[in-house]
């Protein structure tokens, strides 16, 4: 008995052993194929995203795409948001994915491309089309252009108009009026400001909208691109000690709320501002569809420009992979032109990384003209989502202990800095 | 099986013919397994391989770099941040451990004792302690998420009921309740399962022997440390196992309750937790991929769980006694 089962126990090891070994072959003959089924010529694209909300508008862009190019179809394979980069990653490991498909902006994009995933298209027409502060957003780090940018995203200060006029409040030109407003506001019984320190993101973002009005905005950031500030500058120092004092005005127990509970507070009009980010305006038109909402930029702290914050939030890349390059190539040089900006803002309501292109909606509208004359970068996202754990995080952690009354202010840019220095070249100098 | 061997032995005296297809038909007998141990190979063991190979690589990214050896290891337990995060996360998974152990196996084994002696109604709490175990633990997170809610969740609104606005908290989003609270909900999802582990321990003890104590004399506390424990060993070992596992692979409910930042301030962080960020960058806004580390870190914490399981293991069937 013993005797039988060690030899069966070395066939068996053996046969798992083939088996392993031909696995990851066996699948990348299987990804290719798929695509290539349909009648005649047409040819099938898979076009990969995070957005699976997204699906019906993407299908009337295809549509209207297919017009076009009568030969080329895209079928939209979306993956769920959290779970996106994890799917995707290992696609592309086995030389799978879609042939399509969306990228994350800035280091996580170019992650995948240092990896040899990502078809470049330095020569694509149309590219021009775009700014370099946006076309940076799908590059790999060596520059090499990879993506062609969909939608900006733009954080910034939300108010209820209502609760405003009831008020008699205006919006804020500097920011000591900023201060008063969250008084008034606080004096009048309403929650100021919709925030919560539970999700860490949320920390970051809303440093993204308040931190330029206190560290001088462009000007800071080119200094920090030049490496000749820091993040334990008396400048930056300043926007963490402001997100401290502004806890003032944050609502009950904000420590144990999260995006969902503010979000709430500010459709139900229990709050009276929100600093979030463009994506929202949908959610909460769905939510509450009589909330008067509008929005104004930050303004700075000593007598600079008001700013709005903006980033790319997405671009579509070519798999490297995929035997439809070319048929490929044909959207991405469309998704460069007005006409697809245009449809695209208007099915999405996103501001379009198209430039002027003008929107029925009259906030969406507001937003992309406020993007293109005030914006300044989400610095944390834009040069510092790396590292493991990412500046960006812990920039989130460390204003959650501030929060929490576990660390400093001081503490907290010491920890940022620390962070940056381990990759950031300018730093190190 | 021997004997079943030679039972067939027995009673077919064996033709030549019908010899060779007996020999066949036990060779083709370790065939079936082959699909269930595929599936095992590479699902399980090509994975855990793979992992350990993976740690000993240098990772930029996604792409893998040159062999390292053991420096994956040493940056684990050497390198700022990572040392302070390990030990952090590997402190919230004793804590984890003693909290189940106590407030879930602890709990358990005083309901099930209570079953035991025949309370009235006791199917009915058989099956009620067991219902949570029947949802999703992500269900189970969301759920009470929304309990804990500090603004309007149950939890809170009952207390302000009662008069007790002082003890309102943000039960989550505070560092010095928010692991107790994951714990106790955790208790409460596996509460039942331990139940009925408990429970199938007691009443398989023969009648006979509780009888012959109570007439030697043994009753309450004697009764219950020099009968029924003894007894009970096996299920206990196999409860105490399995949480120590489950304590040390915690990861969905903080997850959905905390974030993959082990929220707020590193407060719930485990050590699951903590490879999930290492190795796929943490959620929100990128984060590089650590992948070196992620699999270090893997390998560390399956080295740790076998070996202190067998440690366990060997520990606990010592005390166990034959019946």
């Amino acid at each position: 008995m013993g005797k039988i089962t060690k030899g069966w126990m070395i066939g068996f090891l053996a046969f798992i052993l083939i088996l392993t070994g031909c696995s990851s072959d066996a699948g990348s003959e299987e990804g290719g194929d798929s695509s290539n089924e349909g009648s005649g010529d047409t040819v099938t694209l898979q076009v990969g995203s995070w957005r699976t909300e997204d699906t019906a508008k993407y299908e009337k862009l295809f549509e209207a795409f297919n017009e076009k190019h009568p030969d080329i179809k895209l079928e939209f394979k979306p993956s769920k948001n959290t779970e996106y980069n994890t799917i995707l990653n290992t696609e592309l490991k086995s030389g799978e994915g879609p042939d399509i498909l969306q990228l994350r902006p800035y280091a996580a994009g170019a992650e995948l491309a240092d990896a040899g995933y990502l078809e470049p298209i330095d020569d694509l027409n149309g590219l021009d089309t775009f700014p370099e502060s946006s076309l940076m957003a799908a590059q790999g780090s060596d520059g090499t252009q990879y993506g062609v940018p969909l939608n900006m995203s733009t954080t910034q200060m939300f108010y209820n108009k209502k609760i405003f006029d009831e008020l008699g409040l205006e919006e804020p030109q500097t920011y000591e009026e900023f201060i008063e407003i969250n008084e008034t506001l606080k004096k009048e019984g309403y929650t100021p400001l919709a925030m919560g320190t539970k999700e860490g993101w949320l920390m970051s973002l809303m440093h993204g909208i308040v931190g330029p009005s206190q560290y001088g905005a462009n000007e800071f950031v080119e200094k920090i691109e030049n490496g000749e500030t820091n993040f334990v500058s008396d400048e930056f120092k300043a926007s963490i000690e402001a997100m401290d004092e502004l806890k003032a005005y944050f609502p009950d127990n904000y420590e144990g709320l999260g995006m969902e509970d503010i979000r709430t507070l500010f459709f139900t009009e229990k709050a009276a501002m929100f600093p979030l980010g463009s994506w929202e305006i949908e959610v909460l038109k769905e939510m509450n569809p009589d909330l008067q909402l509008d929005f104004f930029m930050m303004p700075s702290a000593d007598g600079k420009e008001p700013t709005i914050t903006t980033w790319v939030d997405g671009s579509y890349a070519i798999n490297a992979n995929s035997e439809h390059k070319e048929e490929a190539k044909k959207f991405l040089e469309w998704m460069t032109t007005e006409e697809f900006g245009q449809m695209f803002t208007e099915e999405f309501s996103m501001v379009s990384a198209v430039p002027g292109v003008q929107s029925d909606n009259q906030l969406v509208s507001d937003l992309a003209k406020a993007a293109e004359q005030n914006s300044t970068p989400y610095l944390i996202l834009v040069h510092f989502a790396k590292g493991n754990p990412s500046t960006k995080a812990t920039l989130e952690t460390e204003l959650q202990g501030m929060y929490l009354g576990e660390q400093t202010t001081e503490g907290v840019a010491e920890a940022v800095q620390k962070s940056a220095e381990s990759y950031y070249e300018p730093f190190q100098k | 099986m021997n004997t079943a061997e030679s039972q067939v032995k027995a009673v077919n005296k064996p033709a030549a013919k019908t010899k060779t297809k007996r020999k066949w038909k036990r060779w083709a007998i370790h065939l079936f397994p082959i699909p269930a141990l595929a599936i095992y190979g590479l699902f399980i063991v090509y994975p855990i391989l793979a992992a350990f190979t993976y740690s000993l690589f240098d990772w930029d990214g996604l792409v893998r770099g040159a062999f390292i050896g053991l420096e994956n290891f040493q940056a684990l337990f050497s390198l700022e941040p990572y040392k302070e995060l390990f030990w952090n996360a590997f402190q919230h998974n004793i804590v984890y451990f003693t909290g189940q152990l106590i407030a879930q196996n602890g709990l358990a084994f005083i309901l099930a004792f209570i079953i035991y002696k025949k309370i009235k109604g006791a199917e009915f709490f058989k099956i009620a302690f067991f219902m949570p175990r029947l949802l999703s633990i992500i269900v189970v997170g969301f759920l009470w998420k929304l309990i804990l809610n500090p603004n309007f969740g149950a939890l809170n609104v009952i207390l302000g009921k009662f008069g007790l606005e002082s003890l309102q908290k943000a039960w989550l989003g505070d560092p010095d309740t928010a692991l107790t609270a994951i714990i106790l909900v955790n208790s409460w999802f596996g509460l039942g399962f331990a139940v009925l582990i408990f429970l199938a321990g007691m009443q398989s003890i023969p009648h006979e022997l509780i009888e012959a104590a109570t007439l030697d004399g043994a009753k309450g506390w004697k009764m219950m440390s020099k009968i029924i424990i003894p007894l009970m060993m096996p299920a206990i070992t196999i409860i105490t196992v399995l949480t120590f596992i489950q304590s040390f692979e915690a990861f969905e409910l903080v997850y959905a309750m905390q974030g993959s930042q082990g929220e707020p301030y590193h407060s719930t962080d485990t050590l699951a937790i903590y490879f999930y960020r290492l190795a796929f960058g943490g959620s929100s806004g990128g984060g590089s991929s650590a992948i070196g580390l992620g699999s270090a870190l893997a390998v560390v914490l399956f080295l740790f769980i076998s070996v202190f399981t067998a440690i366990l293991l060997y520990f606990m069937r010592k005390k166990e006694v034959e019946m």
